[in-house]
């Protein structure tokens, strides 16, 4: 790997001191899936230690333990070679370990200014605020990470970016002795990133320790002191960054070699099924995006977070309507105002928050696969059991979902089966067209390759799939071609030929 | 927070319309006497107000309001008839509210139940054991230094007033500048991220409960000096009326969003109908019906306010 | 798991209904019994009714608070409909069905469309429609004698036995089931409940959904409000009251989660029934009506609080898989364990209070009636308009006193607040018990009749004080003066205080109130009649709260500066008024009216108070025990011209009244010499 610019020796030096922070054994399950399983990560005083692995690898619950959010079935957690007993939010941040996790844990409703010092100042809650000292402490810090934001700005009204800034300089904020970043420059610019790696160095040199996890590999080789690579919750090693190239990084992480993970086939591509003109949706922030996908087809849509991908799809999904443009479905117009315009129109969507969205966990595998389709499991608004148990049963056999029986709550599935219940409910609506947000998020490897398979089916069966993903190799390895996405608009559309990491990236950053 | 303004703006606007059409039909609605005896009857509903309005924004409710007043009432009342000195009389009726609200707060919090459920079932507890301990009667027979504080009454009145600006002015203080306060604000409006920030988020939830208590004591205490007997009926409904001014102050229901100052101004919109009604020779019998339209209204006016806004943004 | 989880909770309640039921087969005479069982029944029908249109609103993760003032609105519209309108009895009934889905329309139109917390909307209508119901009747309007084909509805029985709308019940009571546990929109508003989000991204029309339950939360109200009206024989403004929240209780007791998703029409009943059979049972067994509440609440947070604690355990993330049968188990047990101990102690606190009451009783039956051989101790029951009220408090302590003297056990009980449908339900219940006399003050007339003749049936004596029933339905009536005394000597006070001209204004109770607004209209008479230059200027309500009357009568007098006197007829409101013009420090508005001396003493002796008109209470309650003892051993019978009533020695007979005497004035000359 090429050398930062960073200066690497002075850090080895002290790299060699006891651990700053030591989890030990940690194990930790959730409902029917074990998230983490003996795992052993430590963290030495002044390095920056890369956590990297799949989505449901276990990076996020490691982190949660760490930070004492989660309480680990098993293990503990140690600094400065004592255990933290009764771990919690409160306590970690008072010992100096500090926390930027993927989704900005911001407070819309107060300011900048005071959503960064409600974490940062010692003390109790009865203690006096100084807004004064509040707001310049908060332009300094913002000033820090070269963010221009007012801290008197209510928080809600910012960009995802702009909160992400307001995360990091949070964390920045207290007298950081760990600092955990999780993903954190998936929504920044350029700049902004070289900004932080200014800081984390600065941080380093004071006898921070950093935990870092990201997606973008390459980032790694310039950050990373070591690497720990977590697989199915459990650690496949941890080695030097400067000894290892991507290619070992990847073999690590899904557990075989890239091009033996998708099983794409070559199925017969027929018409234009989903077209659509000139879409866009100011509420949304979609603008002027032209598609065409043709039946049996898999159009891959990458880009980076905040690049419209899903607000795309939630626009054809008439969650969020369009302003203008046109929505055609197999040759007829489709006006979509609603979600049951477009199920109606034939689309179908499997939303990215599988929780949230995707399934409702407390209902039964039954009502999830049928909650799409319950004017058709009923007579005269009554519902036929016999009907809903069959085509339940059906689904969950094809999907191959693996449940206590048809009667079990998804929260009781393990997140690959219940992304499989998602799109069992969508394919029972018969669509023409299948939206696919981020399928494989988050579901280990076994269930991952599953669903693919899945996407092939459908695509044989002459469906038109549209799939967003984050994850490139994915993109590359199912699609047929490949949209990119940034700031709202469609940058550029290539074939599964002519697509490249590479080139993928350049559209996508722009 | 835009939305929310937004229905405070439409309140104020209906209250500057109708203080319009006292101004031209009823002058006399603006002697001073009539605006400070409106603010003295008034006050005690206002600091229950206040106490309400923190434990919305903290995302939780509290219907046992009215009944925590009657109790506190009594036990005033009882405390003074047994000849304990004003200050501890009101330290010691603060406290029991503070006890009743905290009962709320720790079964909110540390047994899970929620407050809608809580403090229903207080309501009717709290309210049921009094009046089986008073069999209704009234406790009579007070102190002669306990109707206005001993001060008479031009000083009590005012002391009444001062005792509502002075909590009033704390708690638009406190919410502002003390941990607590902005602690109250992200509870309420993002709990899991509250907690991951290291936030005490139950410790705050059972202070909430516990505040609205202690401000519900002191209010029944400023109320019943204004009289030489304690009635034991009191506080019928003032749980609606408390939430009514907090939410038309425009306040969210769900937390993290309003402010005392809204809260002011509802309290002050609930306070004029009544006595508005009488100058301006409108019968009484729709009084109910003119609070239940103002509540609608504001809801349907922020609304139709805020999506014309939204729509005017985005072209 | 989960459906364990419900089963279990289900389980529980159902326990708690036999417990109850055992408790009460103990304590309660005949309680145990079938015509009480169907009582029961009669009781929960409009509280259940409005339980079952809740339960899919509290599923799909809403609430309407505004459903008992719905019932409040869909009375007088249908009184109105039918006596006014002239409409058949049927139109008028489909036309307030009608109004109760528009009323649930407008609670759906802005909750979805104008994105209203549902909270805050029904708190809005909550207000809306009882304040419209009270502006129709103008207050004091109240609709009755509707046809007997009609009032059958609601009094009487098919088969002799089966209250005739337990079949409506039931059928609503099936139709919320098919809705919530068999149907596509039950299913969805399942979903909504549980994530409303995930509603909306599976293609649920989630607005058309939400919109569809509080719809029928409206029409259901309306259905449990013409009900109601039958039940009571009579329409008011006030119908409801306060219903919304005892059903929201049962809903929640019964299993349903409060933010949604979880929840069952069975769970529902059940919780209805532990409510019912709850107060039903202390009624037969004579306990305190205050126990209800207490136990009700306890209940219900003892049970949420068990319930909550295993689901939170279970999200906190602990497994949820097939090894936690066992914990799941213990879980049950300790639900049912905790459950028992609450009912434990609340029949221990029942016991308590019970022997406690005996211990207070059994004196007199040693001391007081000496000679007499003591065959058979008497039970006279005993029931004042509202247990709280300041005034029945003080007729209390006489009928204490005469109950003593002649050796009988008193029951004083009554509904705990002015709610018309609770009398109904005590003297049933006393029916139930089997009591030698009943003795009513009758709050609503047409529709306790029909009951108090029932006792009559049966065997039981019945008198009515203080106000009367249909004539036929009871025995005596001891009168304390009649409305027309009341009025006549109020307007003679007010013109003799006002020196014969100007303005005075009254303050009343609520403004629903039966008595009051009888009262007002024989002041209206005399006034007209024989005092022409009075003038009475307006009457404002005081909700019997002695601070209200205090800042209405504030702002009277500055409205009216010329008014010269404020009659309060409600006992809070004398003292409230008279502090209000103490504080004004104004000589030349004066107070008088109807309450309690002791309550107004201060205000008597500094003159702001001139007078207030009161017979006297204690001995009201003392004829009143008198007077059911000798109707029970046959002294008071048809065509008696006078009674030898203990203390109070020889009292009249005028036809079958018991009559007091005139109401006493209280001035500040004679008012030292009572005391209550």
């Amino acid at each position: 790997m090429h050398t930062s610019k960073y200066n690497r020796p002075l850090v080895v030096s002290k790299a060699v001191a006891a651990p700053l922070l030591e989890a030990h054994g940690i194990g930790k399950r959730y409902g029917g899936v074990r998230a983490l399983r003996q795992v052993s990560f430590d963290l030495r005083a002044g390095e920056v230690h890369a956590l990297v692995g799949e989505n449901g690898a276990g990076k996020s619950t490691l982190i949660r333990v760490l930070t004492g959010a989660v309480q680990p079935d098993e293990g503990v957690v140690r600094l400065d070679g004592r255990v933290i007993e009764h771990n919690s939010p409160h306590r970690s941040r008072a010992l100096g370990i500090a926390a930027i996790y993927q989704q900005p844990a911001i407070f819309p409703d107060l300011t900048v200014a005071e959503n960064i010092a409600l974490v940062n100042e010692p003390g109790g809650l009865a203690r006096r605020i100084d807004r004064g000292a509040r707001r310049a402490q908060a332009k300094e810090l913002l000033r820090a990470i070269g963010a221009e934001i007012d801290p008197e700005r209510e928080a809600g009204r910012l960009s995802m970016p702009e909160q992400q800034l307001v995360e990091i300089a949070k964390a920045l904020g207290g007298n950081v002795r760990v600092l955990v970043l999780d993903e954190p420059t998936a929504s920044l610019t350029e700049r902004e990133t070289e900004k932080l790696f200014g800081i984390l160095q600065q941080l380093r040199e004071r006898g921070a320790g950093i935990i870092y996890i990201s997606h973008r590999l390459e980032e790694l080789g310039r950050i990373a002191d070591r690497i720990t690579v977590l697989r199915d919750g459990e650690t496949m090693g941890t080695r030097q960054a400067a000894d290892t190239d991507v290619r070992t990084l990847i073999r690590l992480m899904a557990g075989r070699e890239l091009s033996a993970v998708f099983p794409k086939r070559a199925v017969k591509i027929g018409e234009t099924v989903l077209d659509v003109r000139g879409l866009t949706s100011a509420a949304a922030g979609i603008r002027d995006v032209s598609l065409q996908v043709r039946a049996g087809e898999i159009l891959g849509v990458a880009g980076l977070v905040g690049a419209g991908r899903t607000q795309l799809a939630e626009t054809l999904f008439g969650l969020t309507p369009a302003d203008s443009g046109s929505i055609r479905v197999a040759g007829s117009e489709a006006r979509i105002q609603k979600p049951e315009d477009a199920i109606r129109a034939g689309i179908a969507y499997v939303p990215e928050d599988r929780r949230r969205h995707g399934v409702v966990a407390e209902l039964p595998v039954r009502a999830n696969a049928t909650l799409a389709i319950l004017q058709r499991i009923a007579k005269g608004g009554l519902l036929q059991s016999a009907a809903e148990n069959a085509l339940a049963e059906t689904w969950v056999s094809r999907l191959g979902v693996k449940t206590d029986g048809i009667d079990a709550p998804v929260s009781s599935l393990s997140g690959g089966n219940q992304q499989k219940v998602a799109i069992a409910r969508w394919i029972a609506t018969e669509p023409r067209v299948l939206i696919l947000d981020e399928p494989t998020q988050g579901i280990d490897v076994g269930a991952k390759a599953e669903c693919h398979r899945i996407m092939c089916d459908l695509a044989e069966a002459g469906l038109a799939i549209v799939m967003i993903s984050s994850e490139l190799a994915e993109i590359l390895g199912m699609s047929d071609r490949v949209a990119v996405m940034r700031g709202g608009r469609v940058t550029g559309v290539m074939d599964r030929a002519a697509a490249t990491a590479e080139s993928i990236l350049e559209l996508a950053l722009g | 927070m835009n939305a929310m303004r937004q229905r405070a703006v439409a309140i104020a606007i209906f209250w500057a319309v109708l203080l319009a059409v006292l101004a031209w039909r009823a002058p006399g609605f603006f002697a001073g006497s009539n605006i400070r005896d409106i603010a003295v009857i008034n006050a005690p509903a206002l600091i229950i107000a206040l106490g309400m309005t923190v434990v919305i924004l903290a995302g939780e409710i509290d219907v046992s309001v009215g009944s925590q007043f009657a109790v506190a009432s009594v036990v005033a009342g009882l405390l003074a008839k047994a000849g304990v000195p004003l200050p501890f009389v009101a330290l010691l009726t603060a406290g029991a509210g503070a006890v009743m609200g905290g009962i709320n707060g720790a079964l909110v919090t540390w047994l899970g139940v929620p407050s809608i459920v809580a403090t229903l079932a207080a309501m009717a507890f709290w309210r049921e054991l009094l009046r089986w301990f008073t069999q209704g009667a009234w406790v009579q027979g007070l102190p002669a230094g306990f109707q206005w504080m001993g001060f008479g009454q031009a000083q009590g009145e005012l002391a009444i007033l001062v005792c509502a600006a002075l909590l009033f002015g704390v708690m638009v203080w406190a919410l502002r500048n003390v941990q607590a306060g902005r602690a109250v604000y992200a509870v309420g409006s993002q709990r899991e991220s509250a907690r991951l920030a290291g936030i005490p988020v139950s410790a705050v939830s059972f202070g909430v409960f516990t505040l609205l208590g202690a401000l519900t004591g002191i209010a029944a205490l400023l109320d019943s000096v204004r009289f030489s007997e304690i009635q034991s009926g009191a506080g019928a409904g003032l749980e609606l009326k408390a939430i009514s001014a907090v939410v038309i102050g425009g306040t969210s229901i769900t937390g993290g969003r309003g402010n005392t100052w809204g809260t002011l101004l509802g309290a002050s919109v609930l306070a004029v109908i009544a006595p508005a009604l009488t100058f301006l020779g409108i019968n009484a019998f729709w009084e109910k019906a003119i609070q239940g339209a103002i509540i609608l209204g504001a809801i349907v006016l922020e609304r139709v306010t805020t999506s014309r806004k939204m729509k005017a943004h985005a072209r | 798991m989960r459906v364990e989880n419900r089963a279990g909770s289900e389980r529980a309640l159902a326990f708690l209904i036999v417990l109850e039921v055992a408790v009460f087969a103990f304590t309660g005479p005949n309680f145990f019994s079938a015509a009480n069982a169907f009582e029961v029944v009669r009781l929960g029908v409009e509280l259940g009714l409005l339980a079952l249109a809740l339960t899919p609103v509290i599923v799909s993760g809403g609430i309407d608070l505004s459903v008992g003032s719905m019932m409040g609105l869909c009375a007088v519209v249908f009184g109105y409909l039918w006596r006014d309108l002239h409409l058949p009895i049927a139109a008028a009934a489909a036309c307030t069905l009608l109004a109760g889905l528009l009323g649930g329309a407008l609670n759906a139109l802005v909750i979805t469309r104008f994105g209203g917390a549902p909270l805050i909307v029904t708190l809005g209508t909550y207000s809306l429609f009882r304040g419209i119901a009270e502006g129709l009747t103008r207050g004091v309007d109240n609709f009755s004698q509707f046809p007997p084909g009609f009032l059958y509805l609601g009094q009487g029985y098919l088969g002799g036995l089966v209250p005739a709308q337990t079949p409506l019940f039931l059928l609503f009571a099936a139709f919320y089931w098919l809705l919530l546990h068999r149907s596509i929109y039950g299913r969805a508003l399942r979903a909504i409940g549980f994530a409303s989000d995930g509603a909306r991204w599976a293609g649920i029309p989630v607005n058309r959904r939400l919109a569809l339950v509080y719809t029928l939360s409206g029409f259901t109200a309306a259905v449990a409000s013409l009900i109601y009206v039958a039940h009571l024989g009579q329409a008011r403004s006030d119908a409801g009251t306060g219903y919304e929240l005892l059903a929201i209780t049962a809903v929640v007791l019964g299993g349903t989660e409060i933010m949604g998703g979880r929840g069952s029409i069975w769970g529902t009943l059940l919780g209805l029934g532990a409510i019912v059979v709850l107060q039903n049972g202390l009624r037969v067994s004579a306990f305190p009506a205050e126990l209800a509440g207490i136990l009700t609440s306890a209940i219900l947070v003892s049970t949420i609080a068990i319930g909550r604690r295993s689901v939170g355990r279970a999200a906190a993330g602990t497994a949820v898989t097939q090894e936690d049968g066992t914990e799941e188990e213990e879980m049950k047990n300790s639900q049912l364990a905790v459950l028992s101990a609450v009912i434990l102690a609340g029949s221990l606190i029942v016991a308590g209070s019970n022997w406690w009451l005996v211990q207070s009783v059994r004196p007199a039956a040693s001391g007081g009636a000496g000679s007499a051989v003591p065959a058979k101790r008497l039970t006279l029951a005993v029931m004042p308009k509202a247990k709280g009220d300041p005034y029945f408090v003080s007729c209390r302590a006489g009928a204490e006193e005469a109950a003593k003297q002649i050796g009988a056990d008193l029951i004083w009980d009554g509904p705990t607040d002015l709610d018309p449908a609770k009398q109904n339900e005590v003297v049933e219940a006393w029916i139930t018990r089997g009591v030698d006399a009943i003795s009513v003050a009758v709050v609503n007339a047409p529709g306790l009749s029909t009951v108090l003749r029932k006792a009559r049936a049966k065997g039981i004596k019945v008198l009515t004080w203080d106000a009367d029933a249909q004539p036929d339905a009871r025995d005596f009536f001891v009168n304390q003066a009649t409305p027309q005394g009341i009025g006549d000597t109020l307007a003679d006070e007010a013109n003799r205080i006002m020196g014969g001209e100007g303005d005075f204004a009254i303050i009343t109770g609520a403004l629903t109130a039966a008595n009051q607004n009888e009262w007002i209209k024989f002041i209206k008479a005399r006034v007209a009649a024989k005092y022409p230059k009075l003038n009475l200027i307006t009457i404002r309500p005081s909700d019997d709260d002695r601070n209200r009357a205090f800042s209405e009568a504030q702002t009277l007098m500055k409205v009216y500066p010329k008014m010269k006197l404020i009659m309060a007829i409600s006992a809070p409101a004398v003292p409230g008024a008279a502090e209000a013009v103490k504080q004004s420090g104004r000589q030349d508005v004066k107070v008088t009216g109807l309450s309690l001396p002791n309550m107004c003493k201060p205000y008597v002796k500094a003159g702001i108070a001139e007078s207030v008109v009161l017979w006297n209470t204690g001995n009201l309650g003392y004829l009143v025990v008198q007077a059911s003892k000798m109707a029970v051993d046959g002294t008071l019978r048809p065509g008696a011209t006078s009674i030898d009533a203990g203390r109070l020695g020889r009292i009249g007979i005028d036809g079958d009244q018991v009559v007091l005497g005139k109401p006493l004035v209280f001035t500040k000359a004679n008012i030292d010499q009572y005391d209550f």
